[in-house]
């Protein structure tokens, strides 16, 4: 058991190194660079930066070195708890994201909730009255989760919010409470903005998960254990909650891999449309402007919580299934 | 019930294709409004009259008793800031102004779009009072600003401004030609900060210097005449743009900068390990790193600025706000200390969408940066309900959408000796329908044409030539075309290449997502063009990749606006090619013309080298002849027809208005430029809540 914690660790540590060579090269391969975008974004806003100005720029910033150089010098800051300067915004990168981290959670866990809350009990529904009307009525309005694209709902519903109830458009603070230090009243202003964002945010995902529990419960339910627990006369509850609702959750256990870096990032796109500050929207604006020390640690940090998470989902699996646990010994 | 299925599938089947076509065509309908004429109409009648508050230059007329907001006359009154008369200059160095339309009330709070901390010059553009000269609201006439008044000696060498006696810091320290001498010595000529010597801080490539007479004027002296250098001082250059602007920028230009203040982050007064790791401390790299940070004033709100307003809460975080500098130097005609206005609040909108949005709830007093001119419709239905108006401000500049031509491509001979053929470029530019393009995109508010900047600039070589190979003629371009050769067409009607290479294929690179729709309008330019037998692949490209291709010569013609060449000498990049920062229309020939023939190619065409002798001489010239020049310039360009003009002096550039019902001394229409750093030039000062 430690001999597997300590080889996957060590693996960990190769593909976090291997994220980092990747990133910083993915950033670097699309043509110009930092000082090549920030004089087009001038250029689009109708300003100017002078050849001078670029030039120095481009050696302040060390743009000119080669790119293993810059490499180096990126890993060598980052082993000192460093994550350099995000150019556009003239601060440390960790500060940059630190601010917008902790909205990022709040938000991609309000998703989270919304989504296991619906889609476990309507799954398990499902599955139990299978062709049902509820289950029809439901399936349905899966699939027109799973197939209308996130933005194009944020776009809708932010759409109806303003034209039919008036509501502040996009953001996660009204006006009067952005700038305001934390506050109750703050906090009620967030509670109320959350609502939109959790249901876009979550509502693909739930329709999904109705699927998957839905198909997987199907599966367990047609065994003989659930059979030989029926003829002992155990209640119905109690028989389908106790085994096959477990062993259908198999799969959510193991995609609490992928959760983590969503938790950290939440959906850039949906972000982009409802004008959240999280994470997202910073990365997307990192890479366009090729601010590889924020759009690096950004992806850095999605990769590094990609492998913890995946490193939680094999123990979580081994804890909740008897048979991993049981089939390694 | 397997029949429930089927009908369940075939519902949800049917549902989702009507909302895919749905959201397909709402796009194209955008795109084209169904009643052009109607909108057509509307979109001319909301441009007012070009207006804006003047300034006292009589002392005489100047008032002599002071007022002041009150939120700092509580200050005053607790002890805490001296009175309003200690804090403005000498009652005959002030800055007065005749507001526009009333004298306002004192308070509020301005709220704004930005998004994020690029958009710098969103709030730069307002607080740009603290430019050494400026031009007033016409944007024709220079005018006296962080300067009180200034004198070009006859030779044209030295150019000399007199400061406000007794002017002061916002931390309440004076402004003084030391602070001047400190940027000039400390700053400008330290090779670790400022790499390369400013262009416009240079005549033909030689060093201007700057001299301290006493200590309230300051001479600017070049080797060689260079009266165009007081244009620089009031432009949107890195010399006379203003502390503010140029630290927004993280540039260490502006020509003055707290010497007080500044002094902590310079190794000469203390040492370079000293700065360093003050600045390894605050998470910087190095020292200029920190410098550079503490010189904006949009990142640090520490920093003493000359502006109206200073930041409390910087750009880098969510919402950038600002309030009143209680030691601006600036007055109206009743003695009342400006600015009006309180406080400035701009929230982060991730996006423009949500911007405009947010517009058209009513949610912004003032807001003309990132309105969508296809919105129009959408904000005149909305603006009793959100309880604005909308103002449009043309621009002056001749084309939104200009079709650059890469006149140093290469990589295709054919298609490269093409577009070195002026009759091959006029036939392009005559088998445009300018007027098509003006109702589809620009909803009839723009102004079909060349590349010309309007005939109310000083600049503009008369109306004629705004129509000069600017109108459709497809019998013209048709001649012209076969006269070159290009007889021979394929089956669907395009000419064919003189090298047996098959069909004539041109490429033009638009990018998405800017303030014009650039790669619809050369969709419609690809139709247009089908009726003269030229075939164009129409290819969008990110704005990054698009700019890095034009920069290897790589692109044979590129759509981007020409915004700003209607000042020539001030921000000629857009109408030739000469900036080796940004050239749409050979970049191998800018660097040529900016390096002296060091770098770069030097161009085969008579036309271009005549233009940039031209060009370069005008620099030195006194005003007139410097005008004549200007004139001759953009005949040339539109003759040699470089770029293709198509639509302009249009409101899509930063010119759709949002303004609040109860905002006061708000132009009808201000002018639209970016010399004239808009909408500074309304002064923004002198803007109130009713």
């Amino acid at each position: 058991m430690l001999a597997y914690i300590v080889r996957r660790f060590l693996l960990a540590v190769l593909t976090v190194w291997a994220i980092s060579v990747l990133s910083f090269m993915i950033i670097h391969l699309p043509p110009g660079d930092y000082v090549t975008s920030y004089i087009a974004s001038m250029s689009a806003s109708g300003s100017a930066v002078s050849e001078g100005e670029a030039l120095a720029l481009r050696d302040q910033l060390g743009l000119d070195k080669p790119i293993t150089i810059q490499y180096l010098k990126w890993v060598a800051l980052i082993l000192q708890g460093n994550f350099g300067m995000a150019m556009e915004w003239g601060r440390p990168v960790s500060d940059v994201i630190g601010d917008r981290l902790t909205l990022t959670i709040v938000i991609s866990l309000a998703a989270i909730v919304f989504t296991w809350a619906l889609a476990l009990p309507i799954g398990i529904y499902s599955a139990v009255y299978r062709y049902s009307l509820l289950d029809y009525i439901f399936t349905f309005i899966g699939f027109i989760g799973l197939a209308i694209p996130g933005f194009m709902l944020a776009l809708i519903i932010m759409y109806v919010a303003f034209a039919h109830f008036g509501a502040n458009v996009g953001g996660l603070f009204s006006a009067d409470f952005a700038e305001a230090p934390w506050s109750l009243a703050k906090a009620w202003d967030l509670t109320k903005h959350l609502p939109i964002p959790a249901i876009v945010l979550g509502i693909s995902g739930t329709a999904q998960m109705i699927r998957i529990m839905r198909s997987n419960l199907l599966d367990e339910l047609r065994k003989p254990y659930v059979m030989t627990a029926r003829a002992r006369g155990l209640s119905e509850y109690r028989v389908i909650m106790r085994y096959p609702v477990r062993v259908a959750l198999n799969p959510f256990v193991s995609t609490i891999g992928y959760l983590l870096p969503y938790v950290v990032s939440g959906s850039i796109i949906v972000s982009l449309v409802l004008s959240l500050p999280t994470v997202g929207p910073l990365l997307l604006k990192a890479l366009i402007a090729q601010d590889m020390f924020l759009a690096g640690t950004i992806v850095l940090l999605l990769g590094v919580m990609t492998v913890i998470g995946t490193f939680i989902s094999d123990l979580l699996l081994m804890w909740v299934d008897p048979r991993i646990r049981l089939g390694r010994q | 019930m397997k029949w429930v299925r089927v009908v369940f599938v075939l519902v949800a089947l049917g549902i989702l294709c009507t909302l895919t076509m749905w959201s397909g065509g709402g796009a194209a309908e955008a795109a084209m409004p169904a009643d052009q004429q109607k909108t057509a109409k509307i979109g001319s009648s909301l441009i007012g009259k070009l207006e804006g508050p003047e300034i006292l230059r009589d002392v005489k007329a100047y008032p002599k008793t002071f007022k002041e907001a009150p939120m700092l006359a509580e200050k005053v009154k607790a002890g805490k800031l001296p009175a309003v008369a200690k804090r403005l200059p000498e009652p005959s160095q002030l800055f007065v102004v005749k507001p526009l339309k009333e004298t306002g009330k004192y308070g509020g709070n301005w709220r704004r779009a930005f998004t994020g901390p690029a958009d710098h010059e969103n709030a730069n553009r307002i607080n740009s009072a603290d430019k050494i000269l400026t031009f007033d609201y016409t944007g024709a006439k220079i005018i006296p600003c962080l300067a009180r008044d200034w004198k070009v000696s006859d030779d044209g060498k030295t150019t000399t401004i007199f400061l406000r006696k007794g002017a002061k810091w916002s931390d309440g320290k004076p402004l003084t030609a030391n602070d001047f001498m400190f940027w000039y010595e400390d700053i400008y000529l330290n090779k670790n900060i400022v790499p390369t010597p400013f262009f416009e801080f240079q005549i033909d490539g030689k060093d201007g210097k700057m001299k301290k007479i006493d200590d309230y004027t300051i001479a600017f002296e070049f080797p060689e005449p260079y009266a165009f250098f007081v244009y620089q001082l009031a432009g949107s250059t890195g010399i006379g743009a203003g502390f503010a602007t140029r630290g927004g920028f993280q540039n260490f230009g502006g020509a003055y900068a707290p010497a007080h203040y500044l002094k902590q982050f310079l190794p000469k007064y203390s040492s370079e390990e000293a700065v360093n790791k003050k600045a390894k401390d605050l998470g910087f790299d190095n020292w200029v790193s920190l410098l550079k940070n503490r010189y904006s004033w949009a990142l640090n709100n520490e920093v003493p600025v000359m502006t109206p307003w200073k930041t409390v809460s910087p750009i880098n975080t969510p919402t950038w706000s600002m309030e009143r500098n209680p030691y601006f130097w600036a007055v109206d005609n009743k003695g009342n200390q400006l600015p009006y206005i309180d406080k400035i609040t701009l929230t982060l909108a991730e996006n423009t969408e949500v911007a405009n949005l947010r517009a058209i709830a009513g949610e912004y007093d003032i807001q003309e940066r990132h309105m969508h001119l296809a919105k129009l419709p959408v904000f005149l239905e909305n603006a009793k309900k959100g309880n604005y108006t909308v103002h449009l401000d043309p621009g002056f500049n001749g084309s939104d959408v200009a079709i650059h031509i890469g006149n140093a491509y290469e990589a295709d001979p054919e298609i490269s000796k093409l577009l070195k053929n002026k009759d091959f470029r006029h036939a392009l530019a005559l088998g445009i329908d300018r007027d098509q393009l003006n109702e589809a995109f620009w909803l009839g508010a723009g102004t079909a044409g060349s590349v010309a900047p309007s005939p109310d600039t000083i600049f503009s070589p008369g109306p004629e030539w705004n129509k000069k190979w600017a109108v459709l003629d497809l019998k013209q371009a048709n001649e012209l075309l076969d006269k070159l050769d290009l007889t021979k067409k394929d089956s669907e009607g395009y000419r064919l290449r003189t090298d047996g290479k098959g069909r004539l294929r041109l490429e033009m690179i638009t990018v998405g997502g800017q303030f014009v729709p650039y790669t619809q309008v050369g969709e419609m330019v690809k139709q247009q063009w089908k009726k003269i037998g030229i075939d164009v692949d129409v290819k969008e490209l990110e704005r990054n990749l698009a700019f890095t291709r034009d920069n290897s010569n790589e692109n044979q013609m590129i759509t981007w606006a020409n915004d700003g060449s209607e000042m020539l000498f001030l921000f000629p990049r857009h109408a030739l090619p000469v900036d080796a920062a940004e050239s749409h229309m050979g970049m191998a020939f800018a660097k040529w013309y900016a390096s002296k023939g060091t770098a770069g190619k030097k161009p085969d065409d008579p036309e271009l080298l005549r233009a940039y002798d031209l060009f370069r001489a005008a620099f030195g010239m006194k005003e007139e002849d410097r005008i004549k020049a200007a004139k001759e310039l953009w005949k040339i360009i539109v003759e040699q027809t470089w770029s293709i003009g198509t639509v302009g002096q249009s409101p899509a550039f930063m010119g759709v208005r949002i303004v609040k019902n109860n905002m006061g001394n708000v132009p009808e229409r201000q002018v639209n430029a970016q010399h004239a750093r808009t909408p500074h030039s309304s002064m923004p000062i002198t803007f109130f809540f009713k």
